[in-house]
């Protein structure tokens, strides 16, 4: 059967003109009449196309005006689309700005992308007409290109349209379109960049110095331009975007040294990007080296731009912290002392707490010595339940870490920590004065058990630790004096959270910002607290904690977030976070089964740790299992196959067996195993302990056998069922036999009439077959009579041939003369009519004479 | 011995190097998650179009012709495409139908008829498709008899089915012949010549036979045949296409992974699984390090000479498409992605995969450009997806229902593509479209399905031999997708001895600690404590004996952990190794 004909992709109505049976000429008419077109190259067939085919449909919906979109069916094998293109892959978007093209796009296949992918194929330029306007441009973090073209000489400078070309020959290159280009006209402006003369091309470096096109070296072509910006530029810090085919992008950049992956929601719509400006803030900062000026000057020309955007209020309510942390600039802080693990430690760690308002509770905060009670009692409770990061603060390195207040979302926490000697602390303490008040709040606070921690205390606000600095600008240059270089990563999270997920980032979140540092080299990968917003001093925190000598910052263990606890699970399910407490804290016996859903050879062995754990009795065994592809565990439990089987004994937890891996994993075996290392656990005398325990395992001993004895139990009705089964067999098949019996019977008797019709039928048959004889004696009878007759008959003939023949005697001369005669008559006849028929068709057709002569020849 | 494979690499590398180029095919990640519960509903819509037709149109025929809305015989005669459908009517959920078509095949199949039938297609189709059916009889709430699973009329019927296979088994080496008659055996004058897979691919349906049923007569011509072509492989490691069973000689010598070759390399890792058998890993385990020397270029897998290791076709075919899925059940990941990919780049070029792909030109090949709806790559893509959870995988599953929905979907049922370059169509639907196509995209789209359980739920089953913990997941799919229970192998013969053990291990695990604790009491009165050694001396014996007994193989039957990259390795992503 042929293929189906093709239908309609694009509805009637859609601002999308569908040519749907391929008709590229008619495409390329088209183009003629629309200075930018987009065409979308589809196969009806493609799950693909027919996913992008909405965003499209969107993007047309909102540029049909000033963009001509057209649709191909370029599958189609009549069509002239499919006879002229060669795709591999579907949907194909091209893009042409007058006669410049195809430019094909590769970003994203989401509206919005493409929206500014067009956008930018509309106006690849960006026309600078102030001061303020080229600050603007620079301060961004992606690079920017400036070109200086003289207007009022002629109507259009020499190299202006290098310059245009070059700007959508970027395109083509570099389809996310991180180059930007922009013209300057103005003299004035220019000298800014010092660009003197018209034609003279700049390309803008943050951290290097800038470059300006070297027309004496290279030729002024769009393709030079655009390689030579393409080769200096800067990425500070840039957008990964994987494309969605087999890529080696993140391999590539990761492979380059330690990155820190920022997830944010980003619109590339949108006019302003708050968050990314200030994340583009500590990237400048961290990359620069030498303190320039010119860059300086940006950065405020940066920080300034921000207000308006303040003041402008965006509706992004996802936004809103970001938006506005720059402007508070006036924290109150208090000191903190915190508890510590053993009351016996000579240190301690003491905190700086500072409250960071943003929006005006106190609105004229010019100077504020100390906070106001409720404001530090707020943040110590906020703060109380970060406590776990701080208590494990060992180096004498100052960690800081900022955290959003729980009970406003205008004010964020910054607490900065380090362990300070007791002594000193003491000294410390005795001079100022403690506040009350908070402490006892605090503790009725402290929901856990903490009575053998000390409660911790806030001390005086005025400082102790000197070299703490909130404003901290020690991040400046860090990427020059660290050994421990980052590399700064950019990704959307509306299109790449999976990855953030996949680093641990929490599912329950509806704020999609994520930061991790991923170190691939060294297999770890360290995350930002999600409880911190990300604003630009937490990242700067978390740059500055990795880059330490001795980094605070831990490895972290993802978890797995969907495995419930289930205490009625034959296998405990145990995962990163239950790993510690399932394994090492209750008081049994653990095998810890390492698996993975998707290895064959672990799931093959489900039933046998079913029936184990159903066999062991639960309140002295755990039978559990981790999936360790979705739990990180500690390097030292971690595995490097799979399934591997460990045994914790009671009370050894630390002296962990690995069940021998040559040999089967089997019940017996496995039991076997068990016995054996669970076996030296008592060498204790006996005590009253002991004989407690004596009686638990009898008692488990008596559950077991009334198990076995239940087991049993049910065996023997199945065996009953099975029994009765066979017993209704048996009978059925009795049943079958007496029906058979009774068959027989009635066959016999039929057997024994059928005998009887049968010596009947003999009879009869005999009696005829005695008729038939005599009849065929009468027959013989009657044949001999016949015979006679004949004979007689024969007799009487010779008789009269006898007489017959003396009488003819007499004519005998005569008669063989006449019969001679009558035969050559005979031959003349036949000659005659074939001469006839000769001399008719003689008359027909001359042609066939000598086929006729012959034919005739041969009647002859 | 790798000269020949460095050369061809070097030959072939440039082209190949322009195809990679080529190949990060921008699908774009998709910026919002696929609605995973409408794509199922239209894969059961699509089983329901296609069987609802079949059982109208087609039955009792083995297969329908959906162009021209009947059927037609074509692996035998017994309503194969009802066989082949039976298990995923259960994995729909639709109970009452499995139960009726049960007591259909139950009355209406019979083997003892005068048609020559392929051993192989017989076995993984007939034999395969009633174990599982007779396996998940019982979840499908059929009432099944009390000596279930190792009794049952399904299980009966398999058997017999099984049986008049056997005499094509009957050869010097043990190497079955490809066709037999079911009522007279194999004809005389039959060709001994035989394709790879139509030898080694039998262990999984026929040990699970054995082992339910007992006799071991199956279990053991499977093996027999496997040890047979693990003899005759080449010196470099690798086994041809075709052999004659009688002489053992090589007929086809191209080797590769593909048609001819396919299941054998899956029923080694499969019964392996099943078995927990290391002498079959071991012996995949070798083929595949010969595998990857020589046929493995930039992750795709192409054909060579079996004894020089030459490049004899660059193509790439349909069928290869299992081998990801089968690298991600061994736990190497990373490669399975990396080779899934690029064939999900051919998908993508045709809206299918022909059965040739010439690598090198990017196109189909010259009378191999159809398309039968196979399943391969979607079986791949349900296993990695169960690895990786990476969305790329849901969009193949995607593609694939756009794919055969607009271009094989016709009035009477999904018709065969005859060639993917224009779509046009053949007038049949083969039988593993409704068993393997359909089964693994639903799959693919069902995570929570009983087939994926993790272990979390099983059944109890009491039977006469004793207590059995079944369904407990781990499925293993034989090639035609009928999944079989591996707790179900330890159910039923060898099952009474182990019970004795285990009982025996229970007496002494109570009773150890308690002579123990009496031992030291004692040890505390008569002031010595040998009793107490010489007992765990014993124990400890036993352990040691088997150590001695088992020491060859380490570890075979693991998989490694995942690599710290592989939790960036999705959308598209891959990672080189380091080492």
């Amino acid at each position: 059967m042929p293929a189906k004909l093709p239908v309609n992709f694009f509805s009637t109505r859609s601002p999308v003109i569908d040519l749907f049976r391929g008709q590229l000429d008619y495409a390329d008419q088209l183009r003629q009449d629309s200075e930018i077109v987009l065409y979308f190259f589809y196969a009806p067939w493609c799950g693909q196309s027919i996913a992008v085919r909405e965003e499209i449909e969107h993007v047309a919906s909102r540029l049909s005006d000033q963009v001509l979109f057209v649709a191909v069916n370029c599958w189609w094998n009549q069509g002239k689309c499919r006879k002229q293109k060669h795709f591999f892959y579907f949907p194909v978007i091209h893009l042409y700005h007058q006669s410049f093209g195809p430019i094909e796009y590769k970003g994203p296949m989401s509206a919005v992308y493409i929206e500014k992918f067009v956008r930018r194929v509309m106006t690849p330029l960006l026309y600078i007409s102030s001061r303020s306007k080229l600050l603007d441009f620079l301060s961004n973090y992606e690079p920017g290109v400036v070109g200086f073209f003289e207007f009022n000489a002629s109507p259009q400078p020499p190299g202006y349209l290098t310059f245009f070309t070059s700007a959508l020959h970027s395109l083509k290159k570099d389809y996310l379109g991180t180059i930007r280009f922009g013209v300057v006209t103005d003299k004035r402006v220019a000298e800014e960049i010092s660009l003197v003369h018209s034609g003279s091309v700049y390309l803008h470096r943050h951290a290097n110095t800038s470059l300006i096109y070297p027309k004496d070296i290279m030729n002024f072509t769009a393709e030079n331009i655009c390689k030579w910006a393409l080769e200096n530029r800067e990425m500070l810090i840039r957008w990964l975007r994987p494309h969605g085919g087999k890529s080696l992008l993140l391999n590539n950049e990761l492979k380059k040294g330690p990155a820190l992956l920022i997830f944010i929601p980003y619109n590339p719509l949108a006019e302003i990007h708050p968050l990314l400006d200030e994340i583009t803030k500590v990237a400048l900062e961290y990359h620069k080296c030498n303190k320039s000026q010119a860059a300086e000057a940006e950065l405020q020309h940066a920080g300034d731009s921000d207000s308006p955007a303040f003041d402008s209020s965006v509706t992004d309510a996802q936004l809103k912290f970001s938006e506005t942390f720059p402007i508070a600039k006036y924290p109150c802080c208090n000191t903190v002392v915190l508890p510590q693990w053993h009351s016996i430690s000579r240190t301690h760690n003491v905190c700086e707490l500072c409250v960071n308002q943003t929006l005006g509770v106190k609105p004229n905060k010019v100077h504020v010595p100390r906070c106001n009670f409720l404001e530090i009692e707020a943040a110590l409770d906020s703060f109380y339940l970060q406590e776990h990061t701080f208590f494990q603060v060992i180096s004498n390195t100052i960690e800081c870490s900022n955290f959003l207040s729980f009970y406003s979302p205008f004010s964020y926490y910054t607490a900065c920590c380090r362990t300070v000697n007791r002594h000193f602390l003491s000294f410390i303490s005795s001079e100022k004065t403690i506040f009350q008040t908070p402490k006892v709040a605090f503790s009725s606070h402290g929901k856990k058990d903490n009575t053998q921690f000390s409660v911790p205390h806030i001390e005086d606000r005025n400082c102790f630790i000197p070299d703490l600095n909130i404003s901290s600008t020690n991040i400046t240059g860090l990427s020059c004096r660290t050994n421990k270089t980052l590399n700064l990563y950019l990704l959307d999270s509306n299109l790449f959270w999976i990855y953030a997920e996949r680093l641990g980032a929490s599912r329950s979140t509806h704020l999609k910002e994520f930061a991790a540092i991923v170190d691939l080299k060294e297999e770890v990968h360290y995350v930002l607290d999600q409880n911190q917003s990300l604003v630009g001093p937490t990242l700067e925190n978390f740059i500055k904690n990795f880059s330490v000598l001795y980094s605070p910052l831990k490895r972290h263990l993802v978890d797995d977030p969907s495995v419930h606890f289930h205490e009625e699970q034959v296998v405990t399910e145990v995962t990163t976070s239950t790993f510690h407490q399932t394994v090492f804290l209750s008081a049994k016996n653990v095998l810890l089964l390492y698996y993975a859903q998707w290895c064959g050879f672990c799931a093959s062995l489900n039933h046998i740790f079913i029936q184990l754990a159903r066999l062991l009795p639960p309140d002295s065994f755990t039978v559990a299992r981790i999936d360790v592809t979705r739990n990180d565990l500690p390097w030292e439990f971690m595995t490097d196959r799979l399934p591997t089987i460990l045994f914790f004994p009671h009370q050894r937890k630390e002296q962990s067996v690995k069940f021998p891996e040559d040999f089967s994993v089997n019940l017996p075996n496995l039991l076997k195993f068990i016995l054996h290392h669970s076996s030296l656990s008592s060498s204790e005398p006996c005590t009253k302990e002991c004989l407690h325990k004596e009686s638990v395992l009898q008692q488990g001993h008596i559950s077991h056998l009334e198990r076995e004895i239940q087991k049993l139990r049910s065996e023997i009705s199945a065996l009953h069922q099975a029994h009765d089964q066979l017993e209704a067999q048996l009978s059925e098949a009795r049943r079958e036999e007496q029906r058979l019996q009774q068959q027989k019977h009635t066959l016999e008797k039929q057997h024994k009439t059928l005998q009887l019709h049968s010596e009947q039928l003999q009879a009869t048959y005999d009696q005829k077959n005695q008729e038939l004889l005599e009849m065929a004696e009468k027959l013989q009878e009657l044949a001999d009579a016949s015979e006679n007759l004949l004979k007689e008959n024969a007799l009487l003939r010779i008789l009269v041939a006898s007489r017959g023949g003396k009488l003819q005697s007499k004519e005998e001369i005569e008669e063989p003369l006449q019969s001679e005669q009558t035969l050559s008559e005979d031959n003349d006849i036949s000659l005659s009519t074939a001469t006839a028929a000769l001399e008719e068709k003689r008359i027909g057709s001359i042609d066939t004479i000598e086929t006729e002569h012959s034919s005739g020849n041969r009647t002859e | 011995m790798r000269g020949p494979g460095a050369a061809m690499r070097r030959f072939l590398g440039p082209l190949l190097c322009l195809l990679a180029l080529r190949l990060p095919a921008s699908s774009g990640a998709a910026a919002r998650g696929l609605d995973v519960a409408s794509y199922r509903e239209r894969v059961r819509a699509m089983f329901y179009h296609a069987y609802e037709h079949y059982l109208e149109s087609a039955f009792p025929y083995d297969e329908l012709r959906p162009l021209t809305c009947d059927g037609q015989d074509t692996w035998g005669s017994f309503s194969l495409t009802l066989i082949d459908a039976l298990d995923t009517l259960l994995i729909l959920g639709n109970v009452s139908e499995f139960q009726r078509v049960v007591n259909v095949l139950q009355e209406g199949v019979d083997f003892d008829i005068d048609v020559n039938a392929s051993v192989f297609e017989t076995n993984i189709r007939v034999v395969g498709g009633l174990l599982s059916a007779h396996l998940l009889s019982r979840k499908a709430g059929v009432d099944v008899e009390a000596g279930w699973p190792c009794s049952g009329p399904l299980l009966r019927m398999a058997e017999e089915a099984a049986r008049k296979l056997l005499p094509a088994f009957q050869t010097p080496t043990g190497m079955p012949y490809g066709t037999v008659n079911l009522l007279h055996g194999v004809n005389p004058g039959e060709t001994p010549v035989t394709c790879t897979a139509g030898i080694g691919t039998f262990i999984v349906e026929f040990a699970t036979l054995s082992h339910l049923t007992g006799d071991p007569v199956f279990e053991d011509v499977a093996r027999k045949a496997l040890k047979a072509l693990w003899k005759n492989r080449s010196d470099i490691g690798l086994v041809g296409n075709h052999i004659d069973v009688i002489t053992a000689k090589w007929v086809a010598q191209d080797a590769g992974i593909g048609a001819g070759v396919d299941s054998y390399f899956e029923y080694l890792v499969k019964g392996a699984i099943l078995l927990q058998d290391k002498e079959l890993m071991s012996m995949f385990l070798e083929y595949n390090k010969a595998i990857k020397n020589y046929t493995k270029f930039d992750d795709w897998y192409l054909w060579v000479q079996m004894y020089k290791g030459t490049v004899s076709m660059p193509v790439f075919q349909s069928l290869e498409a299992y081998w990801p899925g089968l690298q991600s059940l061994i736990g190497d990941v990373d490669n399975a992605m990396r080779t899934f990919l690029n064939y999900y780049t051919v998908w993508k070029q045709f809206g299918g995969l022909p059965e040739f792909y010439n690598i090198p030109q990017g196109y189909t090949v010259d009378k191999r450009e159809g398309y039968p709806l196979r399943p391969e790559l979607i079986e791949s893509a349900m296993y990695l997806y169960r690895a990786t959870r990476d969305p790329t995988l849901l969009e193949l599953g995607r593609d694939a229902v756009e794919s055969i929905e607009k271009i094989s979907k016709v009035d009477c049922g999904f018709a065969t593509i005859k060639d993917l370059r224009d779509h046009r169509l053949d007038n049949r639907m083969e039988s593993f479209f409704l068993a393997e196509t359909i089964k693994y995209l639903y799959l693919l789209f069902d995570p929570d399905n009983f087939i994926h359980n993790d272990g979390s739920d099983f059944d109890v089953v009491v039977t006469p031999y004793g207590e059995c913990v079944l369904n407990a997941g781990g499925y293993i799919f034989n090639t035609e997708a009928h999944p079989i229970d591996p707790a179900a192998l330890h159910c039923c013969s060898k099952r009474k001895e182990e019970q004795w053990e285990v009982e025996d291990l229970m007496r002494e695990f109570y009773s150890r600690k308690k002579t123990k604790k009496l031992t030291l009491k004692r040890a505390a009165d008569h002031g010595e404590g040998e009793k107490a050694k010489d007992s765990q001396d014993a124990s400890s014996e036993k352990p040691g004996e088997k150590r001695n007994s088992k020491k060859s193989s380490h570890s075979l039957l693991s998989c490694p952990s995942q690599s710290f990259n592989s939790k960036l390795a999705v959308l598209g992503q891959v990672f080189l190794d380091n080492t």
